[in-house]
């Protein structure tokens, strides 16, 4: 139950450097299936989730604290009506807490017919990368607890972290 | 002054009393905390923000009304908030000042409901604000002499309208509602006492009878409830009822011509939620004339009927009500808005995904490229998004171009609502169920001792345990903040106080559940939207009072 206790903290900084330093050759655009993303920053590092599963990017407004709520959820919003629970991604990483700022967005995610909003420091774009160009996370990251790293598209001298949604927020309870 | 048996806005005018005084109250309590925040050097932006939906709604019922003073002085309020608002420098005493004097003859404007009043006060407070206006800052937008041309409509009926209005039936029902939700709550403490019982004593006959007695009960009660709220359902026609006169006289001042269409008048809907939807339907059914409708000579020339019409159809749907406010003007301009949005700061990429519908309900976003009398002061759908949100409801919007704009508002039949005593504890706000609170108290300092490391406190005759909202909330680590007063708890023979460092006032808010993402808090209930569209978490008083009692 305590998810965000079992944590990485560093090896996910250092996720890029790792990955370029097992660069290889094969950077070359392949055709073929690819993978709609949205894509947003945490730290220094940018994360990538399905497109299908956004419902939409709002402006961070008032946030409301719920006493005695997990660590990792910030609070509730009112989302049209809807009382809409914000995750704190960062804290849900293992990532240290950042203050919010003017880029500061809640990324409104459907997981499982489940809608929550997901804290992130900044969203960047919604783009295509081909499944290809993804790779599984190295293993200096992927601890047997650390389950919601679906890969990371390398793509155009990017590196994109793929989140799997379900298993970062629906953890098995 | 004569009787209200003669005159067509006798009823009128009692249900706009009814709607507009507890607002214009609420205005000039908002004044006068603003005068003390201000001092304080906080800007009280919020306070500021909350005032704007509630003058334009004792503006916009006024004028409907034919009560130019009153109307003249909610404008001319309207205008020095919003010139307030622009700018922080001028929130000074003497615009405090101002604002108290306007909101003290609002108040008294509106409780006497008179159509011959005396215009001189209002005359004379208008000229105040807009001689204030001009040492401060640029005029404001409009001008006096659009005011003036505000008709003055006949009709007699005076006095004090807010004292021969009694609607006894209903406040019976609610009531009614009040005391079933008490024996819900005695229901379940007399379950959980059966079960403490059963677990002690073992299975005997007398258990066994207490268990099928509680379980009768509570399908009594469920019978109770259903049938109480089968009875507080009134057809939705009665709100859309006010609507034809209101629309004729404001297309009239737009020079439109505009027809109603209605259907689903017989809807039912608990009065409760009626009550409060009238304002919002009423926004959005002005909105549409003012902004939605193209002048005559400009349908002609795209080929539409001159005549526009704006249907407002309701229907049963899925346990809920859904509600259709639908014109066939020129539909919403989705360029200007996102333009207007982005002036509001929302950074808009082609690629952010970012639908139409969460951006027009921005606090600040109207489009309206010109100032009228009962529309386009830059109070926006975002006023209405939040009393359909208060509401437990969901407002969304589709649009085309040259079509029209449809408004498309889904309202739950009846309401969880409870009556609550809103306080904050931390800068942050709570709703604590008025079931449970036996009275408030100013925490003076000395009233509250430590015994044995617990806060207690004399309370009609007996000591009672004081503890620190915040540190029962845990917020104190957060944003600490001085405590001003207590709130005596009391439930099933328990009694507690709470340190909390503001009453902000009492409400009835509509309960919502908890998502499963925030776990099984001990001390909070639920979560409800207040009127600024902030949530607040709803307190669970009878754990916090069990809490206590544990603790000690």
């Amino acid at each position: 139950m305590p998810v965000e206790e079992r944590q990485i903290k560093a090896p996910l900084l250092g996720f890029a450097d790792a990955m370029e330093a097992r660069a290889v050759a094969n950077t070359a655009p392949v055709p073929g299936p690819e993978l709609h993303l949205l894509t947003f920053v945490l730290e220094r590092e940018e994360f990538g989730v399905p497109v299908t599963q956004v419902r939409e990017v709002i402006r961070v407004s008032d946030i409301t604290r719920v006493p005695q709520a997990p660590a990792h959820v910030r609070g509730v919003a009112n989302l049209r009506g809807r009382i809409l629970a914000v995750v704190e991604l960062r804290s849900r990483l293992g990532l240290p807490p950042a203050d919010l700022t003017p880029r500061s967005r809640v990324v409104v995610v459907e997981v499982r017919g489940r809608v929550l909003g997901l804290l992130v420091d900044a969203v960047r774009q919604v783009t295509k990368v081909p499944e290809a160009s993804v790779v599984p996370a190295p293993e200096e990251v992927i601890s047997a607890d650390v389950d919601y790293l679906r890969g990371v598209a390398r793509w155009q001298s990017r590196l994109i972290i793929l989140l799997d949604l379900e298993k970062a927020l629906l953890p098995t309870e | 002054m004569s009787g209200g048996d003669e005159n067509p806005f006798g009823e009128l005018l009692q249900d706009y009393v009814l709607e507009c005084l507890p607002l214009a109250e609420q205005v000039a309590d908002t004044f006068v905390d603003l005068e003390r925040r201000w001092r304080a050097g906080d800007p009280a932006d919020e306070l500021l923000g909350s005032l704007a939906g509630r003058l334009h709604t004792v503006k916009g019922n006024s004028a409907m009304m034919g009560l130019t003073p009153a109307q003249e002085t909610a404008h001319a309020l309207e205008d020095a908030c919003g010139l307030l608002r622009r700018s922080s420098e001028q929130r000074t005493d003497p615009a405090a000042a101002l604002l108290i004097a306007g909101g003290g003859l609002l108040v008294d404007l509106v409780r006497q409901a008179s159509p011959e009043l005396d215009p001189g006060p209002a005359a004379r407070y208008v000229e105040r604000v807009r001689q204030w206006m001009q040492s401060e800052g640029p005029p404001a937008a409009d001008t006096q002499a659009e005011r003036r041309r505000t008709d003055r409509r006949g009709g007699g009926g005076g006095g004090d309208k807010a004292d021969s209005v009694v609607r006894v039936d209903f406040r019976r029902l609610d009531a009614l509602l009040e005391v079933l939700g008490e024996g819900l709550i005695q229901h379940s403490a007399l379950g959980e006492a059966y079960r403490g019982l059963a677990r002690r004593s073992g299975a005997c006959e007398e258990l066994e009878r207490l268990d099928q007695t509680i379980l009768a009960l509570e399908k009594t009660l469920k019978r109770l409830e259903s049938t109480l709220m089968e009875t507080r359902l009134l057809p939705i026609a009665s709100v859309f009822g006010r609507f034809p006169r209101m629309l004729r006289d404001t297309a009239e001042a737009e020079g439109k011509r505009v027809r109603l269409l209605q259907s689903g008048g017989e809807t039912p809907l608990d009065k409760a939620v009626l009550d409060r939807l009238s304002e919002p339907l009423l926004h959005l059914v002005t909105n549409a004339i003012v902004h939605g409708m193209e002048p005559p000579d400009v349908r002609r020339l795209a080929g539409k009927p001159e005549e526009g019409t704006i249907r407002l159809d309701a229907a049963p749907h899925a346990g809920r009500v859904v509600i259709r406010v639908a014109d066939d003007g020129r539909g919403l301009d989705e360029k200007a808005i996102r333009k207007k949005a982005e002036a509001l700061g929302q950074e808009l990429r082609d690629d952010e995904v970012v639908p139409l519908r969460s951006l027009i309900f921005l606090p600040g976003l109207s489009t309206a490229e010109r100032v009228s009398r009962l529309a386009g002061r830059g109070v926006g759908l975002d006023v209405v998004a939040g009393a359909i949100h208060a509401l437990g409801g969901t407002i969304d919007v589709e649009t085309e171009p040259g079509k029209g704009t449809a408004f498309t508002l889904s309202l739950p039949v009846t309401l969880a609502i409870i009556r609550s005593l809103i306080v904050e504890i931390d800068h942050e706000r709570f709703a604590l169920p008025m079931a449970h609170v036996a009275e408030t108290v100013r925490a003076e300092p000395d009233a509250i001792r430590e015994i044995n490391h617990r806060g207690v406190a004399q309370w009609r005759g007996d000591l009672i345990h004081v503890a620190d909202g915040g540190a029962v909330l845990g917020t104190a680590a957060v944003n600490r903040a001085p405590r001003r007063f207590y709130v005596v708890m009391a439930a099933g023979g328990k009694r507690q106080a709470l340190l909390v460092d503001r009453l902000v006032g009492h409400q009835d808010i509509v309960v919502k559940g908890l998502d499963p993402a925030l776990g099984r808090p001990d001390v909070v209930s639920g979560t409800t939207i207040l009127g600024d569209g902030r949530v607040a978490c709803i307190l669970d008083s009878v754990r916090i009072l069990e809490g206590g009692r544990r603790a000690g």
